[in-house]
């Protein structure tokens, strides 16, 4: 936090244990299947988890290993190899529900009988779509009209802005679920383009601020003279000084993208079911807060690693120097 | 001061009129067919009920010409009528404000009581463990979402320990008509114990960052150690530090109500709290279209109003900006 002096050691703790989020996301149906990552079928091997990868997985898509029962698998077929988690997250069986933790379901199941492990592990996509792709959009979009308000001329400048302080008053909440309902449908898109539509304010107004700072300075003055276009100092000479700041601030975007998408799958507007996010898991855990704890604890502390090792990673990032409002609404 | 004040509503206004836009062009213009989408039927509406609703929403003109007429009746105060039981919104986002109102003001409350001591112990005793076990909690609480510790509240609060109440408003012995008024008010702050607390984590954890590091900086001036030395009391000298600090925290007001409007979204609905939170899912949830376009309005210009209080008590709490301000006005 702000006053820890900037350790490189738990930078780096805080963003392997971001990346093995992101590898876990991108894996998912390999690490939790109920469909063996290698089978038997007559003579010939089959990879039945990897038919459901993303991109690659219709390469494996073979007819005859869809919807086989591998805990009893038909004559001829036999599961050489199960995945880690061998639950699938939309599984439902209510002779398993509310399951506590045990070693059958390490983390328990939920009132509908799936595996939570399973479902917190194929939750993790949502989350970090959402987070990836609204802070890759803000940074894209408040960088290039931030950039465009320092350099472009004054009627540019005052557009931009005023255009920032509109935008800033419009919740990312707001915004996603009016997106939603405007567009009648659920999703990812929406809640991606409404915290982008927020959070490009930011992002513009850091980029504004770094560009009028530089402006009439030696940096300026040199790159000019030397024949530099107002493109190339942009992207030569201001990008670079740009990356830090740019760097926090899309740390604590994509923790505010993670916490809107699964604050808006609790409230039920999130990816459709059975798709599990952690939000709507949590959303499900209501109506079982009387006998399980479990579908409460496990998903808060997967939140709380990720949301708290991008905040150690920005914070430090930042040298513990707060810079006001900007750096965190969430 | 007058004039400041006058210039500074002044150069909303392009503001407010741009949220309008914003927000009548999202509900608006967006969907591909706006008569199925606001039509409570669906596309399984009659004819009859289509036709009614087409003339009602003047689909046949154009978008620049439907947002005029819709401006104009806003600035009478119209907006619209609800879609799901015919009363006017303004009536409807009425009924809900109270609530809203009551929840973040406690909420705000909470912030500010619980932040500032926490950034003056911290300022106290910089790198102590105590200083250094408040920083990891305050990660902690800044990395929970609202949803989540409301759920942890009510499963192991309410839930298992039974101390407060898990949701609502009103308690079961004080709905009867025989309960006293102190009975109802005392009913109602059990209720709002834990919304209140949820409301207020987010941003404690945030002005509590800040009001350290105010403290802090304040702390280690001149002005301090000299009327230390000249034999100013410790207590004293803590409401220097808290005076001192308290220009940067005012600031931060204007960051704070944007999380405050998102997060009473989530704990209204979590703990089922009447408010304009509820509303705006249920809203959605029902296609009441008008509701959800006032009440995207009502939420945006929350946050503007958020920017204008916190520059004026900018200017109540710092005494030197007041005498700039009066300069400018001499001069001008």
């Amino acid at each position: 936090m702000p006053e820890g002096r900037p350790s490189s050691a738990s930078t780096r703790a805080a963003l392997a244990l971001f990346g093995v989020v992101a590898l876990v996301a991108l894996l998912a149906p390999l690490i939790a299947n109920d469909r063996p990552l290698l089978a038997r079928s007559g003579g010939r091997l089959l990879a039945p988890a990897l038919a459901d990868l993303p991109v690659v997985g219709r390469l494996f898509d073979l007819p005859e290993a869809r919807g086989v029962d591998w805990d009893q698998p038909p004559p001829g077929m036999r599961a050489l190899w199960r995945a880690p988690v061998p639950w699938s997250y939309r599984g439902i069986r209510l002779d398993e529900a509310l399951r506590p933790p045990g070693r059958h379901h390490l983390l328990g199941t939920d009132a509908l009988g799936r595996d939570l492990l399973a479902r917190l592990i194929h939750g993790t996509r949502p989350s970090l779509l959402v987070g990836l792709g609204a802070a890759s959009l803000a940074l894209l979009c408040g960088g290039i009209l931030g950039a465009l308000a320092g350099l472009g001329g004054r009627l540019a400048d005052l557009l931009i802005v005023r255009l920032v302080e509109i935008a800033y008053c419009f919740s990312p909440y707001l915004l996603a679920l009016a997106l939603q309902a405007a567009l009648g449908h659920a999703g990812v898109g929406p809640m991606i383009a409404g915290i982008a539509l927020n959070r490009w304010t930011v992002v513009a107004r850091l980029v504004r601020g770094e560009i009028l700072r530089q402006r009439g300075g030696d940096l300026w003055a040199s790159a000019r003279a030397s024949g530099a276009s107002l493109p190339r100092l942009a992207l030569r000479h201001l990008l670079p000084l740009l990356a830090g700041p740019l760097a926090v601030l899309a740390a604590f975007t994509v923790a505010q993208a993670i916490v809107l998408e699964s604050g808006l799958a609790f409230l039920g507007f999130g990816v459709e079911p059975p798709l599990p996010s952690w939000g709507s898991i949590l959303a499900e855990s209501r109506a079982t807060l009387e006998v399980a704890w479990w579908p409460v604890v496990f998903p808060t502390l997967a939140l709380l690693l990720v949301l708290g090792s991008l905040c150690v990673a920005g914070e430090i990032g930042s040298g513990g120097r707060g810079r006001g409002q900007d750096t965190a609404t969430f | 001061m007058t004039s400041f004040l006058l210039r500074r509503l002044l150069a909303a206004v392009p503001t407010l009129v741009g949220i309008t836009a914003l927000a009548f062009a999202i509900l608006n213009l967006l969907p591909d067919d706006p008569l199925i989408a606001w039509s409570p039927g669906g596309a399984t509406a009659s004819a009859e009920a289509l036709a009614r609703l087409r003339a009602e929403l003047r689909v046949d003109h154009g978008p620049v010409e439907r947002y005029l007429d819709w401006g104009l009746a806003l600035t009478r105060g119209d907006l619209g009528t609800s879609l799901r039981d015919g009363r006017p919104v303004g009536r409807v986002l009425a009924d809900a404000l109270p609530w809203t109102v009551l929840l973040n003001l406690c909420a705000l409350v909470m912030i500010y009581a619980l932040a500032v001591p926490f950034g003056l112990l911290g300022a106290s005793a910089p790198g102590s463990s105590l200083d250094r076990l408040g920083s990891r909690v305050l990660l902690a609480v800044y990395a929970l979402p609202s949803f989540a510790a409301a759920l942890l509240l009510q499963e192991f609060v309410a839930v298992r320990l039974g101390w407060l109440p898990l949701q609502g408003v009103v308690g079961r012995q004080a709905g009867s008509e025989t309960a006293g008024l102190l009975s109802h008010a005392l009913d109602l702050a059990r209720h709002l114990v834990l919304p209140t607390l949820c409301l207020a984590l987010a941003g404690w954890a945030f002005v509590a960052r800040y009001s350290r590091a105010a403290c802090r900086s304040v702390s280690g001036r001149e002005f301090l150690a000299v009327a230390r030395a000249k034999g100013l009391s410790r207590s004293r000298a803590y409401y220097h530090v808290a005076a001192n600090a308290a220009v940067p925290l005012i600031t931060l007001l204007a960051g704070i109500v944007p999380s405050l409007v998102g997060g009473s979204l989530i704990v209204e609905q979590a703990f089922s709290w009447p408010g304009l939170g509820r509303l705006y899912v249920a809203s959605i949830e029902g296609r009441d279209y008008p509701v959800v376009l006032g009440l995207t309005l009502l939420g945006a210009l929350l946050v503007l109003a958020g920017q204008l209080l916190a520059d004026l008590l900018y200017l109540l709490v710092d005494p030197r900006l007041r005498d700039e301000l009066l300069m400018d006005g001499l001069d001008a």
